[in-house]
């Protein structure tokens, strides 16, 4: 007995057609879809997102020749900006890597803090076109009456640093 | 719910108004009263919204799977279990949509991309889309009964992201930095003000939380009942041609 609630109808005229829910149907479809995409992207990109600097050339994925993405602390005192570009040392465990960017990295790098460097090995040097500034957990207020800018940027490197 | 208007009570409308002061607080204690940080400037404000918005659904899915569990379990099945599990899951895609959004713009301005495929992103990309696709589920038809039992084994599937989103920044290398309050080291790693502006999110986000969920929960009441009163007058009209 169809109990479906119902127009009334002239006689002799066709039932209505039961409706389909089509919206939720290709929502569910766009959701597995995009849950595949996003499985994809996971097992391609996210297990490992970074080498560190110490394992640039020695761990399996982290060769020189690839392009990849190296992750290590701003050594303090190596920035330098020349010919549109900026040049700085990356450090991690002890080992470090001089890195060539192709431009400013603007927003809120710095020394002392660590970055994620997109780029290959190029004679030693590591040739980066992206960075992706790796903030710690460590939140500080900045407070200026506390300590003199001299010390407040140490206490920042020494924080960051861990 | 004779002779009222809406869905709320008078507990909502006070739990309502409690919320409005809660987040007017958070606001003045987020953008004014608490200092800037060291190295994010005042970008470290987004932090009082994100946070508080992934925490909050954190707890909508788990109330989600919980009453979807105790649908399952009990012996009278109640539909009420199945409508809360509901509307926490619309509120909680909702917060997980505000958390995406404002972690986006903070993630513009302290690593300088909008988006990256790192893991702690992409697990949360996926527990937003998995929880799109249970309230597609819900919306696919059939009875109360039908749709109540199939949400609520997805419910009880989906839970299982919230720990592998939540750990995903310490099983794997993420750019997004690892918890600074509920870390495996319990270290807080905040300074006052920030901290409590934090906790005052936590506490505004929760409360609005059970606000929009009393709200919602009986929304989705009436709805059902609308719908077995269209039921009835079809039994009643099948029965009045039957009997002509």
């Amino acid at each position: 007995m169809d109990l479906t609630p119902r127009t009334v109808t002239e006689p002799g005229a066709q039932p209505p057609a039961r409706k389909r829910r089509w919206l939720p149907m290709l929502v569910v479809v766009g959701a597995l879809l995009g849950g595949g995409v996003v499985v994809t992207k996971f097992l391609t990109s996210a297990i490992d997102y970074y080498c560190n600097v110490d394992e640039v050339g020695v761990r399996s994925g982290c060769s020189g020749e690839r392009r990849m993405r190296v992750q290590g602390v701003v050594e303090q005192n190596s920035v330098k900006h020349a010919d549109g570009g900026t040049t700085f040392t990356l450090d991690f465990n002890k080992k470090t890597l001089k890195v060539a960017y192709s431009g400013d990295p603007g927003g809120v790098f710095q020394e002392c803090i660590p970055i994620i460097a997109h780029g290959r090995v190029v004679n030693g040097v590591f040739e980066s076109d992206r960075i992706e500034v790796k903030h710690s957990n460590q939140y500080v207020q900045k407070n200026a009456k506390r300590i003199d800018q001299a010390n407040k940027e140490a206490a920042a490197c020494s924080v960051l640093k861990g | 719910m004779a002779g009222q208007s809406g869905t709320g009570t008078s507990a909502t409308r006070r739990l309502g108004v409690l919320v409005i002061l809660m987040l007017a607080t958070l606001a003045l204690c987020g953008l004014w009263f608490s200092a800037e940080d060291v190295v994010q400037g005042s970008t470290v404000r987004i932090m009082y919204v994100h946070v508080p918005s992934i925490w909050t659904a954190y707890i909508a899915f788990g109330l989600t799977a919980l009453c979807s569990a105790v649908y399952l379990s009990g012996k009278n099945r109640s539909l009420a279990w199945d409508r809360v599990a509901g509307a926490s899951g619309e509120i909680g895609v909702l917060f997980v949509a505000v958390s995406l959004v404002t972690g986006s713009m903070w993630g513009r301005l302290t690593w300088g991309t909008y988006w990256v495929w790192d893991a702690r992103l992409t697990s949360t990309a996926f527990l937003f889309i998995t929880y799109v696709g249970y309230l597609a589920v819900r919306q696919l038809g059939g009875t109360h009964r039908q749709r109540a039992r199939r949400s609520s084994v997805l419910a009880l599937l989906a839970i299982l992201e919230i720990p592998l989103v939540h750990f995903s920044v310490t099983l794997w290398r993420s750019l997004h930095q690892e918890a600074s309050v509920a870390n495996p080291n319990a270290k807080v790693a905040l300074d006052g003000l920030m901290l409590f502006s934090l906790f005052l999110g936590l506490i505004a986000f929760t409360m609005l939380f059970v606000w929009l969920v009393l709200h919602r929960q009986r929304a989705m009441m009436l709805e059902d009942a609308f719908s077995d009163r269209g039921l009835d007058v079809a039994i009643a009209a099948r029965r009045n041609e039957a009997g002509a």
